[in-house]
This record gives C-alpha cells, structure tokens and sequence, in this order.
C-alpha cells in the first residue's frame, strides 16, 4: 500500500512545472482518501502541450493515438535535442529507449516514418517520438544517449535504409554478408534477389540468383480481406450513388 | 552532527551513497540556474526549470535531515536526485546550442502525418 501512494505520488510531482497539476496536488492532499487525479490520459496530453511549450522549434505535432499513447512528431533535425530533454529533463526521465523501428509508405514525398519508444520508470509512462526520413535524408543517431540504440539503428538502416548520422558503426545486423536491398521496402521483392542451396559437388552453399518455376510465377496478390473497411464502404455507398445517378438520368431521358 | 549521512548503500547498483549531499547539490543548481539565465526570459523552458530548481533549493536549505528532504522532494534518495541535477545541467547547456525557444523551423510536407496514407498526386499538368 505504502508503495502504492508513492508511486501515486510520483503520478502527480510529474511535470510540477505545471501550475495546474500542482493546484491538483493540493487538492490530492486534502482529500486523499479519493483518487480524484488527473486521468493517465489528460496527464498524458498535459505532458505532451509542455514538451511542445519548451520545444517549438522542432515539435511540429503532438496527438493521442486510439489506445491514449502520446505521440510527438518531430522535425527529423530536432531528434537529438528532443530525445535529450526527454532523458534529462527533471519533469520527463525517459531513461530507457524500449524500441527504434521505421515504417515505409512510399507515396509519401518523405517515405519512411522512423519510430522512437520511450519509458520513463520514474513517472511510469511511455511515449512515442516520431520524424521522417527518404533514402538520402540522414537521421541524427541517438546512439551516444542511448547505448541500445546502436543496434536498434543498424536494424533499421538494414531493413529500411535509413541512414543514421553520426552513428559509431553502421553496419548491417540481421542479414547476410553483401547482402543487396532493404528487405522492409515496399518495393522489395517478395521472393528476394539471390537464394542459396547447399552443393553437393562443390560441397559448399552456393548464391543464386532467383528463378522461379513458371507454375509458381502466377501470384494473386489481391487480399481476401479488406483492408480499410472504412474505404470499401465509402466505395460500395459511391457506386451505389453512380448507379442511382444512371438511372434517374435513364428514367429522366425515358419520358423524352 | 545533523546532515551527514549514516546510510550504508543506496541500494541501486552503481549508484554510491552521497557523503555531502546538501554540497553537491547546492553547487548544481548553482551552475544550473547561471546556465539557464543566458537563456530568453520568454523561453518556457527556462521558466519551468527554474521553478523545478528553485523549489528543490528551498527544500534543501530549510532542512539539514536528509530523509525529510527526500521525502519532500519526493522523486527518490538524494543520490538520484544528484544524477537528476547532473542531468539538467547537462541539457541546459546543450540547450543554449540548440535553441529550442525559437519558432517552428520547418512545416512537415502535407499528408505526412496523415493515416491512412493520401493516395499520391497524378504526375503532370
């Protein structure tokens, strides 16, 4: 129980810059039988508004996901000085770096999202860091604030290939030596570029480059669910509509 | 003699027991609030920390005993509020670089953010 209240208690001192959180700890105080705080979510909000409020210049966004986690979107030149204050700052603590990954929408002028996670085991909260990146435009690498980030970065540089400047060792991690393309691409081929088979004769692996079979060459790529059901309703609802326009035109036409 | 510590370990590996905490601490905040006055008045950041550090001092010279600043202070033992101080500094001055009060330097693209993607723009005039 005693654990408990201080871990409440942490809940409230976070962000005590915050002349509102603090009138709501003094509230807390007088009647601290009640778990009248601020709820995970409006803290959370609350949270994101302050590192907006002390960083303008590289903050461009800050929302809440479906599921109340906070996500700030960064400018990709604010990235270090972002993940600095998150770590050092008294009101923030993020001292553990739980993930970088990337995401690839290519009909975005810049096409990969790079994805950064937070914990701060003070305040018990997580958040989210967000900027963008294309195959040329380098990241500032995190790697001297975080250690885990030097190899949380080379994965993404081998799946992704987005470059991390100023990282102490960009290599690839995951996949094979000389290995050629970024398999999380979109336009990466499913089947790869090179496949290798074990040689009896040579008694060695050997690379090859990929043939497929013609039997094997028919793929059907279109999904059996829907994507976006949203969409698809929009899409059923509009052809309804055209069909509706055809015929009253048909029906306005007949009496002619 | 009040004020110096009878604590055997903090507990925390890597982290030693402070032996002159109220020390340390006072000189921090010091550095601390000098770096943090070569930034703008405006800058919201200068004023939230400000108001983080000069709370922090007041508890720390009101009172000798350091189980009551702790509790007060309540973000953990004195020791990781050191680290907390050295941190700040840190930034702070990492800060006076960076300039973060200054305005937004760049708009994202539009439909960067936007889920589920926008579909591209047909190419040509």
């Amino acid at each position: 129980m005693r654990v408990l209240k201080k871990c409440v208690g942490f809940a409230q001192k976070r962000w005590c810059g915050e002349k509102k959180i603090a009138a709501i700890c003094g509230k807390r105080k007088e009647d601290s039988t009640k778990e009248s705080v601020m709820s995970r979510k409006d803290q959370l909000t609350e949270f994101g508004k302050y590192v907006a409020e002390c960083i303008p210049k590289y903050v461009q966004k800050i929302r809440m996901t479906h599921s109340d986690q906070l996500e700030i979107l960064v400018d990709p030149e604010g990235v270090l000085c972002v993940t600095q204050f998150l770590k050092d700052h008294h009101g923030c603590q993020f001292e553990m770096l739980t993930d970088v990954t990337s995401m690839d929408v290519p009909s975005r002028p810049f096409r990969f999202e790079v994805i950064y996670t937070f914990l701060s085991l003070r305040y018990n909260s997580r958040v989210t860091v967000k900027t963008y990146a294309d195959e040329l435009l380098p990241v500032e690498s995190i790697a001297g604030l975080y250690k885990n980030a030097d190899w949380l970065e080379r994965e993404v540089w081998d799946m992704y290939g987005v470059f991390f400047a100023n990282h102490p060792d960009l290599r690839r991690l995951l996949t094979d030596y000389g290995f050629d393309g970024h398999p999380f691409r979109k336009d990466f081929p499913l089947s790869g570029y090179l496949e290798l088979r074990y040689d009896d004769e040579k008694k060695r692996v050997v690379y090859e480059p990929v043939e497929l079979t013609q039997e094997y060459r028919r793929f059907d790529l279109s999904s059996p669910w829907t994507s976006y059901p949203k969409f698809k309703d929009d899409q059923i609802q509009k052809k309804k509509q055209e069909e509706n326009k055809e015929k009253e035109e048909a029906k306005s036409k007949n009496p002619c | 003699m009040a004020g110096v510590s009878t604590k055997i370990t903090t507990g925390l590996t890597g982290l030693a027991v402070a032996k002159h905490p109220h020390h340390v601490l006072g000189v921090l905040y010091g550095k601390i609030l000098r770096t943090l006055q070569k930034m703008p008045e405006s800058a919201a950041y200068r004023k939230y920390t400000e108001e983080v550090i000069n709370e922090r001092s007041q508890i720390l010279k009101a009172n000798q005993d350091i189980t009551v600043v702790e509790k007060q202070i309540g973000c953990g033992q004195i020791e990781e509020v050191i680290v907390q101080a050295e941190n700040e500094l840190l930034l702070a001055r990492k800060m006076l670089d960076w300039k973060p009060w200054e305005p937004l330097i760049k708009q994202p693209p539009p439909n960067q953010w936007t889920w589920p993607p926008a579909q591209p723009q047909p190419q040509g005039k």
